[in-house]
């Protein structure tokens, strides 16, 4: 497909080259405070259990929910899913606001909170696990994670609500 | 008209690398202003080693920079579509594990949101024009015009 030796030589060394450009201005541009990163991993390391977050069962946070007034379950879907149902009780966050402006009543209540559990609704819960490490990062406790999401809470046979259900 | 002399014709390069370089300039704008939150992203694939994230996070986006820059402006075209290949047949292939381990990642392409997450599949099958146009590019460059010389005859002195 490549036409001639003379080509593919050529292309060769202009791919150098725009890999060198790419780490000259990558070893430059990470050398402004302001966007830097630890060039070696530590920078921003995967959240860990135990460091970042706990995880919990779905009967320990119903007991949590009934018994612990200062508990907050936060909701880190989406705003639709969390219009359409959630943990009673359960406000909205989700990463990208937590990221860059989280609100500052918000932000009170966290810090003011005895305990945080954050839940989405898939198994792994990497947006979870992402957020709590910004939570810990913010100055927070590291907030508990719900074990399974809400499939698990729901599949349970725990009480759910939908803003229909909630008082204006 | 051969398939080959179709993949070779210069207003269909012309298009696709503006084409291309515009969607790698975009995608670049946001990582190469913050690369921070593209590390959770890079993490959010599980194919790379932690301590390598950072890295990739670091030089990424200005390799995007340069491709896209490479394909609007025509400087070293080749080797920026070339470039292009190599990442969206890696970016392609890490969202296929993904979609065959059944994890719904944030792509990290167009945005460093890691609550950007869609389907992995979609996610693939999205890149797969990209690549093919990339690879258009770099396998199939376009004929060179024979010079004007040659197609007028020399009068004799």
């Amino acid at each position: 497909m490549l036409p001639s030796q003379a080509m593919r030589e050529h292309l060769l060394r202009d791919m150098v080259l725009l890999l060198a450009a790419t780490l000259v201005l990558g070893t430059v541009s990470n050398l402004f405070p302001s966007r830097r990163l630890a060039w070696w991993g530590a920078g921003q390391q995967p959240p860990q259990v135990g460091v970042d977050f706990q995880w919990m069962d779905v009967l320990s946070a119903e007991e949590i929910r009934q018994s612990l007034p200062g508990a907050v379950f936060i909701d880190a879907r989406g705003l639709g899913a969390y219009g359409e149902s959630r943990i009673p009780g359960a406000l909205h966050l989700s990463y990208t606001e937590l990221g860059t402006a989280l609100p500052a009543d918000l932000e009170a209540r966290l810090r003011g909170a005895d305990l945080v559990l954050l839940y989405g609704d898939t198994a792994d819960a990497d947006i979870e696990q992402l957020m709590s490490q910004q939570l810990r990062r913010l100055g927070l406790a590291p907030p508990y994670i719900l074990l399974g999401g809400l499939p698990a809470w729901r599949a349970a046979g725990l009480p759910v609500e939908s803003a229909s259900e909630v008082a204006p | 008209m051969s398939m080959s002399d179709t993949l070779r014709n210069r207003w269909l390069h012309l298009v696709l690398a503006l084409a291309l370089g515009g969607i790698f300039l975009y995608a670049a704008h946001d990582k190469v202003l913050d690369p921070r939150p593209l590390v959770t992203i890079i993490w959010g694939y599980r194919l790379i080693p932690p301590q390598l994230t950072n890295l990739i996070a670091i030089y990424l986006p200005w390799m995007e920079v340069l491709i896209g820059l490479g394909l609007v402006t025509g400087i070293a075209r080749r080797a920026a579509a070339g470039w292009a290949t190599v990442l969206l047949a890696c970016f392609t292939t890490a969202l296929m594990i993904n979609a065959v381990r059944g994890i719904d990642v944030a792509c990290g392409c167009f945005s460093t949101s890691a609550q950007d997450v869609q389907n992995a599949w979609l996610l693939a099958l999205r890149d797969l024009p990209m690549l093919a146009a990339a690879a258009v590019l770099t396998f199939f460059p376009p004929r060179r015009r024979p010079p004007l010389r040659s197609a007028v005859p020399r009068s004799s002195p």
